[in-house]
């Protein structure tokens, strides 16, 4: 019996283990519902929802004539509960300068709740009414955690149901890494394509690109950008799928680099001139699921 | 017509006793051969003299004119001071600056079901 009762506790902590891990997947159900007047009556405006791994966030937004509500919410699994924390950006027009052009009203706060797995969060993104018949919008979120065979790219679902209001979920997730692939261009010359993984504030590789007869040996290093200047960007982490890649000669200095290269990781092209003449194009892609 | 509004000026001017002997002696020339001067003389002196009597002074000179006391114009001044202030604060007090509500009300709400 002792023994049974052991091997049970076993099982419960690996489980609870694999379920807190790198392979769960946490997936955030958003649906955006009004009151239409009755007491309990509601409809859906809206649904979506974002998942990855557990240390990705979901920003969302909801915008109307006169108000915007925009925030990144989190999660950090405290034992069986989760404790979510909300950073909040909101925008409400005030009034109309004397040339007619709009007036708004910013603010930004933080919002923390404690909640179980199997519970549900409203959240009134306007405040609460104090009218209970009045025509409210709110938001329910559910979170799910299933295991997950090492899925890490995000992913995202939207449905809108009224088109007054612009709803919309997003993931946010800080690569671990990132995929590079460079290539070497002058004029309508373009080298082959060298794709490789890098990690973000990883070690720096040598690479060795070669346009006609010639290579070129590059130091590059993967690196996080500066955080944002602006409040709404830093807020709701607007660059968290941003890297650069530092370029520099091999075996320059630390501080000497030719060039850095930032962008989103969406597949488009950046180039940074060398001085050799030729033009270094990186592109920067999530990886493909280990 | 303009030389008539210029008599008109001096007719005022006049009866307000100040013009110049000489001015005095063209208008008086004047009038002697301009009968719509001479009217209008006599219709603003018989408005002169209503407002003289409605002042309480039938006997006067001059259109007796309301003297202001500076005493009197402060504590008017200072009247119409607390009156835009007390206005100002009754109106806040009602309708609120803009964003009146407290901002704690406008901010989001999560609530755990």
């Amino acid at each position: 019996m002792r023994s049974l009762w052991s091997s049970s506790a076993l099982a419960a902590v690996v489980i609870a283990g694999l379920l807190q891990g790198p392979g769960t997947r946490l997936t955030y159900r958003v649906r955006v519902l009004e009151r239409t007047g009755a007491a309990d009556s509601a409809r859906v405006l809206g649904s979506g929802s974002v998942s990855g791994s557990l240390d990705t966030g979901l920003r969302l937004s909801l915008r109307g004539d006169s108000v915007e509500v925009e925030a990144l919410l989190q999660i950090t699994p405290v034992g069986d509960t989760v404790s979510l924390g909300a950073e909040f950006f909101t925008r409400r027009l005030l009034a109309r300068s004397r040339r007619g052009l709009p007036l708004w009203e910013q603010d930004s706060y933080h919002r923390v709740v404690r909640m179980g797995w199997a519970d549900t969060a409203r959240i009134h993104p306007f405040g609460r009414t104090r009218d209970p018949d009045a025509r409210a919008i709110w938001l329910e979120l559910a979170l799910e955690r299933n295991f997950a065979g090492g899925a890490a790219r995000p992913a995202e679902e939207l449905q809108l149901s009224d088109s007054l209001h612009d709803f919309r979920v997003e993931a946010v997730l800080r690569p671990r890494r990132a995929r590079v692939t460079l290539n070497l261009v002058r004029g309508d010359t373009v080298s082959g394509p060298r794709p490789m993984d890098l990690l973000p504030q990883g070690p720096s590789r040598i690479v060795r690109l070669v346009l006609g007869r010639r290579a070129t040996s590059l130091d590059v290093r993967l690196t996080r950008p500066q955080p944002p200047r602006a409040l709404r960007d830093r807020v709701l982490a607007l660059e968290s799928d941003v890297v650069c890649l530092r370029v520099s000669a091999p075996n320059a200095p630390a501080d000497q680099s030719i060039g850095v290269i930032c962008g989103s990781l969406n597949n488009v092209a950046r180039r940074l001139p060398l001085p050799t003449g030729d033009t270094l194009s990186a592109t920067f892609a999530w990886p493909g699921p280990r | 017509m303009a030389g008539h509004e210029h008599w008109l000026h001096q007719i005022d001017a006049e009866l307000d006793g100040e013009l110049s002997l000489a001015e005095r002696a063209a208008l008086a020339k004047h009038l002697a051969a301009c009968t719509h001067c001479s009217g209008a003389r006599a219709s603003q002196l018989e408005v002169r003299v209503a407002l003289a009597r409605s002042a309480g002074d039938p006997h006067a000179h001059v259109v007796p004119r309301p003297a202001i006391r500076p005493r009197t114009l402060t504590l008017w001044v200072m009247v119409a001071v607390i009156m835009g202030l007390a206005g100002g604060w009754v109106a806040y007090r009602q309708w609120g600056g803009p964003g009146g509500e407290p901002v704690e009300e406008t901010r989001a709400l999560i609530v755990v079901e």
